[in-house]
């Protein structure tokens, strides 16, 4: 074989791989624009050219073989222009191939691209209602200070709804206009306060409890009213109580539920149940006490009655009134429940409209 | 009831502002709603509470005020000019029912001109809202206003037979009211009749025959004292509520009669002219004793907290208009001398100990109190089960039911074709009834919770909710057959209908059914701890033949499962399937709660073997899983519901079921062939058993 032979072939190999090579030369640029499949077949093209024209039976390899049969003293020579043929090949089949690589992964990439702004998987999720949220936070902060949740019957005897409550028989709340009776002549509870007196039967002071429950008044469902309701009666028998714990006490309760920066302020009123009597009203929680449209321009909102419980219900069930003394107070949830949401229509809290009870956390 | 700022400053010297006085009055138990300027006037309005009567005009007002700024009341002097002749010469008057009119006056004055009144007075009514008619009249509800005594004006020459008599009426009897209604009166209400007939509705309203009109020369005033009680009683029967009423009914001072009737006669002398006569006539049967009141100065710190010293304490209430009973301080072996107070004839309100500390304390103020938090001997404590009522509640949110709230009342429409919830008595359960409803016919206690869940579901469906899914808690009721107190049973109560939606999606991937609900049910037991619950096909009432269950806790029946019978579901007007279940929820808070043990992690592997059958329809799986553990196979530790499948290639009346096997020894590896037996004897059980094929 002669140089001129080893030559020749060597650029015949050249030339054979720069033929076949063409349709892929425009890639080496990068291949952003081409389609995926097209990007993917020329890929699997790409292989296929690279192991006919640099596998073992290829005419490089060929080439390579015969670099020691070349006369020393054009081996060498021999061998590096038949190493830089090589090079020079590995480049370019490199330098495609990355290049649709690249294209496959974004357009791939593009293709299962998301959308993050969907919404998250989930079931729909419920909502417990308004006054079942309010209560349960009622109930924390009066077990924290204390107390003990009770409850008694919703069906009452006048006993317990009225006559142990120091309410006289002629008392215009015991008529039939105002208050629910059974055919069996027992009263729909108008007020939590007869759980005071099953508390104080079955406690004996010191005692504290709290009271959430139904109530039931006969006035006919409006805007702020419902013939039933919630409130929370507070009671607490112990020596020596005064009026300066009720004030305590409420403002406590009033700086948890609503913050504290929350002022109280006692009224003189009047319950039959409670002598000296209190209305308590609180710093609105909107405006703080200068006036808005919540409060109706006062800064107050009130809360609920209270007082020292009557002497003549601690006689009711057998306790000393010159031993013992204690307070007690009543809330309505709903009225405040209406407050804090802003509700303008109570009777919503009792229509079930999943539209409302949806917005309640 | 309306305060006429410039009104009451004629009454009593002070020197605050309208505002300044409504906050001052406020906060000693006199609450002002609302100040409103009035031309050179400021008019209050006050709502006050129903044991303060005595407040109701400026005079009761005019009191509060002196007590709080240290002044006193000056009542207007009430001169009359000209008198002639005695009342007793005039007209009869005789007390027929002495406890219901204890007190009964009468005076004359003759020869009036009636007329439209002075424009002072009819500006002044008008300021408190009171419509003027003419001067008689007028006059009669000014000096109402001023000192709260009701009085009552008769054309004397319309009174027949000269006579006034304090009767109940009789039965059938009518009268033409002043509001221009003829009204019958019953046998039990008090009132003022002449020789032949009733004139006016004893401390309610008077007649229109009898009255004063544009021709009437002589006038009788009347004041009174009427029984609170016979008052309010009438006026409720007949929706007749006055001015005049409000006050009766409430306690009206007996001993301010006679001078509200002098105040009357000097004004009508002074503007519609006339003599008086001399004299009234005074019947005072039955005269009304207000109580002394022992007070220990002690016990005002014992129940406010705060020491008042004993000068403060008289200097307060005397300023009320109490008397200090001097020289009845009854030595007691105690160290502490009681101080006795008369009480005055307005305060009705006014019985014992502690009403006197509650007047002592609020006008010393309230806001004097200090803040203090009684010292602790409890401990907080929850109602019983309430950790997992609040579980329950939340795992029954987090599937999605939103928490409802409906009247404990329902329809007396649903007192048939609803099962009640099982434990209040089964099927012999009777209502608890209300005698007197507020919304026509909803007259029943609910004995279950349905009812009221199917309203809101229609109240949903009717405002273009399709999908929902409600949760309650609440109670329901029975009457006791043994006349006890009835039944109150805590229950939880659900309802699903529509699709299953998710959050934020606004398409339902499937429909709700029977199991989404059943579901629900188990979740929230499962949150309470309580033993499983076991279900049993049965019939209810309710519920539709086929899709509905008996729910057992330890086997016994506490509650129902299924889908909405046709026929309840037509009387709601549904037309999508709706879910319903209801338990009793005392019973699974009474139960003993499941305990956790731990049990070791297995050191084998287990070998898990799915098996599908094709089976009857009727065989349920809960039979089918019982039969298979009933055959005792020691390495079978669990079977499992797999999956079920019905349609193309399973024969009709069949269904294809699959059961997920798992097969463990605790000592070492089981062998293939050993599994392969015993699953070898499952499948012939259930071949034999229920004819169950292998499905290929
Ligand atoms: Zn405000």
């Amino acid at each position: 074989m002669t140089e001129v032979d080893h030559i020749a072939e060597l650029e015949a190999v050249r030339s054979a791989f720069a033929r076949a090579f063409e349709r892929f030369a425009r890639f080496e640029g990068g291949a952003g624009a081409l389609p995926l499949d097209e990007a993917e077949s020329a890929l699997r093209e790409l292989s296929e050219l690279r192991a006919r024209h640099t596998g073992r039976k290829s005419a490089l390899a060929a080439l390579k073989k015969q670099i020691g049969r070349v006369p020393v003293e054009e081996r060498a020579a021999f061998g590096q222009s038949v190493q830089r043929l090589e090079a020079e090949i590995e480049t370019r089949l490199e330098r495609v191939e990355r290049a649709l690589k690249e294209a496959v992964e974004r357009q791939r990439i593009e293709r299962e691209r998301l959308d993050v702004t969907l919404p998250g998987r989930r079931p729909r999720r419920g909502h417990l209602h308004p006054i079942t949220l309010l209560r349960q936070r009622m109930e924390d902060i009066f077990v924290a200070m204390g107390y003990a949740v009770e409850d008694g019957p919703e069906i009452e005897t006048d006993f317990y709804n009225f006559d142990a409550l120091n309410i006289p028989p002629s008392h215009p709340a015991r008529s039939s206009q105002d208050t629910f009776y059974t055919s069996d002549g027992l009263a729909l509870r108008t007020q939590t306060s007869p759980v005071q007196i099953h508390a104080m039967q079955r406690r004996r002071p010191p005692l504290r409890v709290v009271a959430p429950g139904k109530v039931f008044r006969r006035d006919t469902p409006d805007a702020t009213h419902n013939p039933m309701f919630f409130q929370i009666e507070g009671l607490l028998v112990d020596r020596g109580i005064t009026m300066a714990h009720l004030k305590g006490t409420i403002a406590e309760f009033v700086r948890r539920m609503f913050g504290p920066q929350t002022r109280t302020r006692f009224r003189p009123s009047y319950f039959p149940f409670t002598e000296p009597s209190a209305e308590v009203d609180y710093s609105c929680f909107i405006c703080n006490g200068t006036g808005c449209r919540v409060c109706k321009g006062v800064g107050w909102i009130e809360l609920g009655g209270s007082g020292m419980v009557h002497p003549n219900v601690l006689r009711a069930v057998g306790i000393d009134p010159e031993e013992f003394s204690g307070f007690a107070f009543g809330l309505g949830i709903d009225r405040m429940c209406a407050l804090m949401y802003g509700l303008d229509d109570i009777r919503l809290l009792y229509e079930n409209d999943v539209r409302f009870l949806t917005q309640f956390d | 009831m309306l305060i006429s700022y410039n009104w009451l400053r004629e009454l009593v010297r002070f020197e605050l502002s309208p505002r300044e006085l409504a906050k001052r009055l406020t906060m000693i138990g006199l609450a002002v709603d609302t100040v409103r300027e009035a031309g050179d006037d400021y008019i209050l309005e006050f709502d006050l509470t129903s044991n303060r009567p005595d407040c109701l005009s400026h005079l009761g007002v005019a009191r509060e005020v002196a007590a709080l700024v240290g002044a006193r009341v000056h009542l207007p002097e009430a001169k009359i000019p000209s008198l002639r002749g005695r009342a007793g010469e005039l007209i009869s008057v005789e007390i027929e029912e002495p406890d219901l009119c204890p007190r009964y006056t009468a005076r004359i004055v003759r020869n009036v001109r009636i007329a439209p009144s002075p424009e002072w007075l009819a500006d002044r009514l008008q300021k408190i809202g009171q419509r003027p008619i003419n001067n008689v009249t007028d006059i009669t509800n000014y000096v109402l206003h001023e000192q709260g005594q009701p009085l009552h004006a008769f054309d004397l020459d319309r009174l027949r037979g000269r006579k006034i008599i304090v009767r109940c009426a009789r039965r059938g009897e009518r009268i033409l009211t002043l509001d221009g209604v003829e009204r019958e009166l019953a046998a039990q209400m008090l009132v003022i009749a002449d020789a032949e007939r009733p004139v006016a509705i004893a401390g309610v309203m008077g007649g229109e025959e009898a009255s004063i009109h544009e021709t009437t020369r002589n006038v009788l005033i009347e004041s009174a004292y009427f029984d609170p009680l016979t008052v309010r009683r009438t006026a409720r029967a007949l929706d007749l509520h006055t001015e005049s009423s409000h006050r009766f009914e409430r306690g009206a001072d007996p001993e301010a009669a006679l001078r509200a009737q002098e105040r009357a006669i000097a004004l009508i002398c002074e503007i519609a002219g006339g003599e008086a006569t001399e004299d009234a006539l005074d019947l005072y049967p039955r005269p009304i004793v207000r109580p002394v009141v022992a007070l220990r100065p002690s016990r005002v710190e014992a129940l406010t907290g705060v020491a008042v010293p004993e000068e403060d304490i008289i200097r307060i209430l005397t300023a009320l208009g109490f008397h200090l009973k001097d020289g009845e301080r009854i030595e007691v072996a105690a160290a502490e001398q009681p101080l006795r107070f008369i009480t005055p004839s307005w305060r009705v309100d006014i019985e014992r100990e502690e009403d006197l500390v509650e007047e002592v304390a609020r006008h010393r103020g309230y806001e004097k109190i200090p803040e203090e938090l009684p010292a602790s001997k409890n401990v907080g404590e929850y109602l019983y089960g309430e950790e997992r009522r609040r579980t329950a509640r939340r795992a029954l949110a987090a599937l999605g039911f939103d928490e409802a709230i409906s009247f404990s009342f329902i329809n007396s429409a649903y007192e048939h074709g609803f099962a009640p919830l099982p434990t209040l008595g089964g099927d012999e359960v009777e209502f608890v009834k209300v005698s007197n409803p507020i919304i026509e016919g909803v007259t029943l206690m609910r004995a279950s919770l349905v009812p009221g869940l199917l309203e809101a579901v229609r109240h949903n469906f009717n405002h273009g909710t399709r999908d929902v899914r409600l949760f309650e808690l609440g109670r329901v009721f029975a009457r006791d057959p043994h006349g006890e107190r009835p039944r109150e049973r805590e229950s939880l109560g659900l309802v699903a209908t529509g699709g299953a939606l998710e959050e934020g999606r606004a398409l339902a991937q499937r429909a709700l059914d029977f199991y989404d609900v059943k579901g629900a049910l188990e979740a929230a037991s499962e949150a309470m701890a309580a033993p499983r619950l076991e279900f049993e096909e049965a019939r209810v009432a309710h519920l539709r033949e086929g899709q509905a269950a008996l729910v057992r806790l330890n086997g016994r029946a506490i509650g129902y499962i299924g889908r909405l019978a046709e026929s309840v579901a037509a009387q709601f007007k549904f037309k999508q399937p709706v879910y319903v279940a209801e338990i009793d929820l005392t019973s699974l808070l009474e139960a003993e709660a499941r305990k956790v043990r731990y049990a070791p992690l297995p050191r084998y592997p287990a070998i898990v073997r799915d098996l599908s059958i094709i089976i009857e329809r009727r065989i349920s799986w809960a039979a089918i899983r019982r039969a298979v553990l009933a055959l005792g196979l020691a390495y079978l530790r669990s079977v499992e519901f797999a999956d079920v499948y019905e349609g193309q290639g399973v024969p009709e009346g069949h269904r294809s079921l699959t059961l997920r096997l798992e097969y463990r020894a605790d000592d070492r590896t089981l062998r293939d062939d050993e599994v392969d037996r015993m699953h070898e004897v499952i499948v012939r059980k259930l071949k034999d058993e229920f004819g169950a094929q292998l499905r290929q």
